[in-house]
């Protein structure tokens, strides 16, 4: 019932370009709700709990993640929110360097 | 003898004179009476014709006239013809004249209602579709570049969608839409998104009231034209401002604008029209047509609550009250409704559960990435059995679920964890084995399954699981169906799911009713077993 551009007043650009489907955001719960529209209260709601992904935060609001990415770009400017890239897997290095490295290295002694 | 007869013949003389005399002045006096009379009579002849040039010059055409603004007709021009039955006849002509014009007028108004109705039914059915095909779009696209085109069309849509539904209500159709019970906040703003300067309206006072679902599109409906009607007849640097108000019997949504407000005569024209008590006539309101308040007054009067314009805003402008009485209001819990699972006591602790999506179709499943923090939990945290769960026997599944299937075996592939299915002998009529999907609906492939000799977790990569084709179902049949009884929220229920349970039943008669007349064909209850 409530169009996306009423959610976002207009805005389609998120103010910040820090957001993708996996980005971790995390409320502070010390901030105060007070004049902010509905959907940014739940995603306060939603994140008080503990973190949660971008794409969960759409999926419980539903609303598109473009849409979501200017809401939670606002939530972060305005303190309330703040967003966290999700731990990278281990990053191994490749087997083809490590055999350089060694050869480089047994060639030099 | 001579002197007796002259004498005779003067005084015959006298006589005839006398009686030519007589007879002169009577005839006279007769002649001046018939022109009198004839004086008379012509005036009255000339008064009837006038009396009839009257009746097609002025009163004929009032009672034309009288239909778009009714008014006392003009009567007799001659005061001395009433009562006559010259004018009796003329009052017949009347009748008979009036009657023929509301005839023709009605039905000029019927077959323009029908026509208007069915194109804008047409013209509203193709917004909707555009405005679901919009959506999809701003689901699938995630550049901004696009949804901000995306959005400008959506609002294009959506005011287009507003003015056919207008029209449609006005020649008597429904708005055309069935909604759940909504706040009222959310009343506003679903309006606020059905106009075009919607950025200007600022909605304060946030309440806790909702309403109720059969009123929820009407009071949309009527709160965008109120809010139109706001916000352009005021400066577009100006500001409309909304307010909500809880009131003792209802609810208030307050609408003032800082614009030209309106004189005495617009006010009451707008009262008559938002009574709801006269019948809307969709040929007269004007060029260009006015439809805002005759569509609110409409919806007014059909849903039972009311608006009012007759107050001067603070700002200057107008203020429109639109009151919805307390049997129109309801309160949502937001826990009940299908799609806002968040609410749910577990749906905000993600990093140590599951993230549950027990209420919510998993519409983003492709969407939904791992979240890698979850593998690294050291062995998941027995899932808080949740007790506060709107749908009791949803709230029991998850408990019996728990109780059977330990921490460490919680990782298994859903058709594994499910619990027993109901015992054969209690015919369920809502076989709702268990929420299963809640271990894993979003597909992840890798699951905690236990722990090494340091403590670390193992992760075992889940091998396809081949869910039973009637998997979906079963397990979303503990999902849907209710019914909330306060604000009749039905869970969704999907097509397929639906096709499937009756396709279900009908096999089960078709058996029931084979095995029991083949086996007992003298047993004459056939559907015994059904």
């Amino acid at each position: 019932m409530v169009r996306p551009y009423v959610v976002t007043d207009g805005r389609a650009y998120p103010t910040r370009n820090t957001f993708d489907l996996v980005t971790l955001v995390m409320a502070h719960p010390d901030r105060p709700l007070t004049g902010l529209s509905p959907e940014k209260r739940r995603v306060m709601e939603l994140c008080l709990g503990g973190a949660l992904s971008v794409a969960e935060v759409c999926g419980y609001l539903e609303l598109p993640v473009s849409v979501t990415k200017v809401l939670l770009g606002d939530l972060v400017d305005s303190g309330h929110i703040s967003a966290r890239a999700p731990i990278p897997p281990a990053e191994l290095p490749e087997v083809q360097l490590l055999q350089e490295v060694l050869d480089g290295l047994r060639a030099r002694l | 003898m001579t002197d007796h007869i002259s004498e005779a013949v003067s005084w015959c003389l006298a006589a005839a004179l006398l009686v030519v005399l007589v007879l002169l002045i009577r005839q006279r006096q007769i002649t001046a009476g018939v022109r009198r009379r004839n004086a008379t009579l012509e005036e009255s002849l000339r008064a009837r014709d006038e009396e009839v040039r009257h009746l097609v010059d002025v009163r004929l055409p009032s009672i034309a006239d009288a239909l778009s603004q009714p008014g006392p007709l003009p009567g007799l021009r001659d005061e001395k013809l009433a009562g006559t039955a010259f004018a009796q006849s003329l009052h017949a002509v009347m009748e008979q004249f009036t009657r023929a014009v509301d005839k023709a007028q009605s039905r000029a108004d019927a077959s323009a209602k029908a026509a208007l109705k069915a194109s804008m039914r047409a013209v509203q059915g193709l917004a909707n579709e555009q405005q679901v095909s919009i959506s999809e779009m701003q689901e699938r696209h995630d550049n901004p570049d696009v949804l901000r085109d995306l959005l400008e069309i959506d609002h294009a849509n959506a005011q287009f969608g507003r003015r056919a539904q207008a029209i449609a209500v006005l020649c008597g159709s429904w708005p055309g839409r069935q909604r759940l019970a909504s706040s009222l906040t959310d009343v506003v703003r679903g309006a606020k998104s059905r106009i075009r300067d919607y950025q200007r309206v600022q909605v304060h006072a946030l309440i806790d009231v909702a309403v109720v679902s059969r009123v929820v599109e009407p009071a949309v409906l009527a709160v965008a034209e109120l809010l139109d009607n706001a916000a352009r007849h005021s400066q577009p640097n100006t500001s409309v401002e909304v307010s909500l108000q809880p009131v003792h019997n209802g609810a208030c949504i307050v609408i003032d604008d800082a614009g030209v407000g309106m004189d005495g005569l617009e006010v009451q024209r707008a009262a008559g029209l938002l009574s709801g008590q006269r019948a809307v006539d969709v040929v007269r309101l004007g060029d260009p047509p006015q439809f805002g308040f005759a569509v609110v007054g409409l919806l007014a009067g059909r849903y039972g609550f009311s608006v009012s314009v007759d107050t001067r805003s603070p700002y200057g402008g107008v203020r429109a009250v639109l009151f919805l009485p307390t049997e129109l209001l309801t309160h949502v819990d937001p826990d009940a409704r299908p799609g806002t699972a968040g609410q749910d006591p577990e749906g905000a602790e993600p990093l140590h559960t599951l993230p549950s999506r027990r209420t919510r179709p998993p519409r983003r499943a492709p969407h939904a990435p791992t979240v890698p923090a979850q593998a690294q939990e050291p062995s998941p945290i027995p899932r808080r059995a949740p007790a506060q769960s709107p749908i009791p026997h949803q709230a029991q599944a998850p408990a019996a679920h728990q109780a059977q299937s330990p921490a460490a075996h919680q990782a298994q592939a859903p058709h594994q964890a499910q619990p027993p299915a109901p015992a054969p002998a209690a015919p369920a009529p809502e076989p709702a084995p268990a929420p299963a999907p809640q271990l894993s609906p979003d597909g992840e492939g890798t699951r905690v399954y236990g722990t090494t000799a340091g403590g670390l977790p193992k992760r075992r990569r889940r091998e396809a699981a081949a869910t039973p084709p009637s998997g979906d179902w079963t397990t979303g049949a503990g999902q849907t169906g209710a019914a909330d009884p306060d604000t009749g929220a039905f869970r969704a229920r999907s097509a397929k799911e639906t096709a499937s349970r009756m396709g279900a039943f009908a096999r089960g008669t078709r058996s029931g009713r084979s095995a029991t007349q083949d086996s007992a064909a003298h047993h004459d209850e056939g559907n015994r077993q059904a």
